[in-house]
């Protein structure tokens, strides 16, 4: 699956990272980092991840 | 970089009686200084620093030890107290977080929409043809307690029970703790037995509802036990009532400062979500976020050092000058996000609850209570920590 962040609206709270660690990561300075493609096994954890933004960032897409 | 000599930064008496954390006082230090020195340790003072602190690696969740501060560290509510997601950290905080999250969803959320609309409808109904009300009494505490009774899928009729104990337990957050202690406790076994009864009932028949859901919380195998079950349900109800009753207090205080606002409400409803962000930038009832440095280190220029308790000021982030411009009142503003449920790992959990019922609630009451205004003999919770209306009498023009 195909990961996109839209980075205008993230504000690094890293719920994210909590939820689904396979694909996202909070950096050092507090910043995320995140896989822009991860295998289609974690769909389940990645969509929660999406989920669980407080500003709805993460967008998800199969294939 | 520069480093501030500590001695030029304002002090700030937060635990006086007359302190306000809303005031010219806080303002003005925060034109002075991006923090100010208090009894507690720091208080953050502008948007970029509370934004930045709110979730910095080196700070923790600082209210782990309010109840051994408080001379309380044994019993059923210490034991509750330990037992709150908010007190937890690292793997141990992740894990209960991950077990929740699915019952919060905010797809789950977008079901309840209906009945939160005809709850309002059906309480404004109550008392619209008098002309005035208790705001909080008749609107803001039912609306609150019936939308935990919705959630919990438990008979709103209960409502009265929720608000009652969850009040109860509110006094454990004041300075009176210890010598409340048994009728907290008292209260939080009320609530504990029908925590209990609701987990029985699900476990045995499984709905298509939010509680089912938690019940059935699994992740990888990993499952909440029976009393990880009933401690989070208990926050639930209490985390979810007072703060959701407070917040529409403060709401309708601000609407009513600001009635061109209300009637740009009234005549579109769609911006019901945006009111509830404009609210709770300038009029949080969550005035304070509490954090513990875990280490020692230094944040533009200052040394924080290990154990130092941070407040993160959320009216005067949300109104500073920097980032929000002259003080507004504009629901319909582009504005950056207010920090009124936090932020970081502990990021209120129920907030897309809060934000929808709230959101329904708002442009229904715009349309149909006209310009409401205050009448004598409201009554507050002092400005600190979380505060709102303890009672809001208002007068208004009924419409349909």
């Amino acid at each position: 699956m195909k990961i996109t962040v839209d980075l205008d609206k993230c504000q690094d709270h890293g719920q994210c990272a909590i939820a689904a660690p396979v694909a996202f990561r909070m950096n050092d300075e507090g910043n995320l980092e995140y896989e822009t493609t991860v295998d289609d096994s974690y769909l389940d954890e990645v969509e929660e991840a999406a989920d669980v933004c407080p500003v709805q960032a993460i967008l998800v897409a199969q294939g | 970089m520069t480093i501030t000599p500590t001695a030029a930064a304002p002090r700030l008496a937060v635990t006086d009686p007359s302190f306000s954390i809303t005031s010219d006082e806080v303002h003005a230090a925060r034109e002075q200084s991006w923090y100010a020195h208090t009894e507690y340790g720091l208080a953050i003072l502008r948007y970029e620093e509370v934004s930045k602190l709110m979730k910095h690696p080196k700070l923790r969740q600082g209210s782990a030890a309010w109840p051994a501060h408080n001379g309380v560290t044994e019993g059923p509510f210490a034991q509750w107290f330990d037992s709150w997601i908010l007190n937890k950290e690292g793997e141990e905080h992740h894990r209960l977080r991950r077990l929740l999250n699915p019952a919060f969803s905010p797809k789950l959320i977008g079901g309840l929409v209906p009945r939160f609309q005809a709850l309002a409808g059906e309480l404004i109904d109550a008392f619209a043809e008098r002309g005035e009300c208790d705001f909080t009494a008749e609107f803001a505490e039912p609306y609150a307690a019936r939308v935990i009774a919705i959630m919990l899928g438990l008979p709103e009729s209960e409502w009265q029970m929720i608000a009652r104990e969850s009040a109860t337990l509110g006094l454990a957050l004041g300075v009176t703790l210890k010598q409340d202690l048994p009728q907290i406790e008292e209260a939080l076994a009320k609530l504990y037995a029908y925590a209990d009864g609701l987990i029985s009932d699900r476990s045995a028949n499984p709905r298509d509802d939010f509680m089912t859901t938690l019940v059935q919380a699994q992740r990888d195998g990993d499952r909440l036990s029976s009393t990880e079950l009933r401690d989070a349900i208990v926050l639930l109800i209490f985390g979810g009532y007072d703060t959701t009753r407070n917040q529409l207090g403060l709401a309708m205080q601000t609407f009513m400062q600001h009635p061109d606002q209300w009637d740009v409400l009234a005549a579109n409803p769609a911006l019901g979500g945006q009111a509830v962000e404009e609210v709770m930038r300038v009029n949080p009832t969550v005035r304070w976020v509490t954090r513990e440095a875990v280490e020692t280190f230094e944040y533009q220029g200052l040394l924080i050092e290990a154990g130092t308790t941070v407040h993160l000021f959320s009216e005067s982030a949300g109104t500073d000058p920097r980032v929000f411009g002259e003080r507004s009142f504009d629901i319909e503003a582009e504005r950056k996000p207010h920090y009124g449920f936090g932020g970081g790992a502990h990021h209120c959990l129920g907030h897309f609850v809060a934000r929808s019922d709230m959101s329904e609630a708002l442009p229904l009451l715009a349309r149909r209570l006209r310009n409401p205004q205050p009448l004598p003999g409201a009554t507050w919770l002092a400005d600190s920590g979380n505060t709102g209306p303890i009672s809001l009498p208002i007068s208004f023009t009924a419409a349909p």
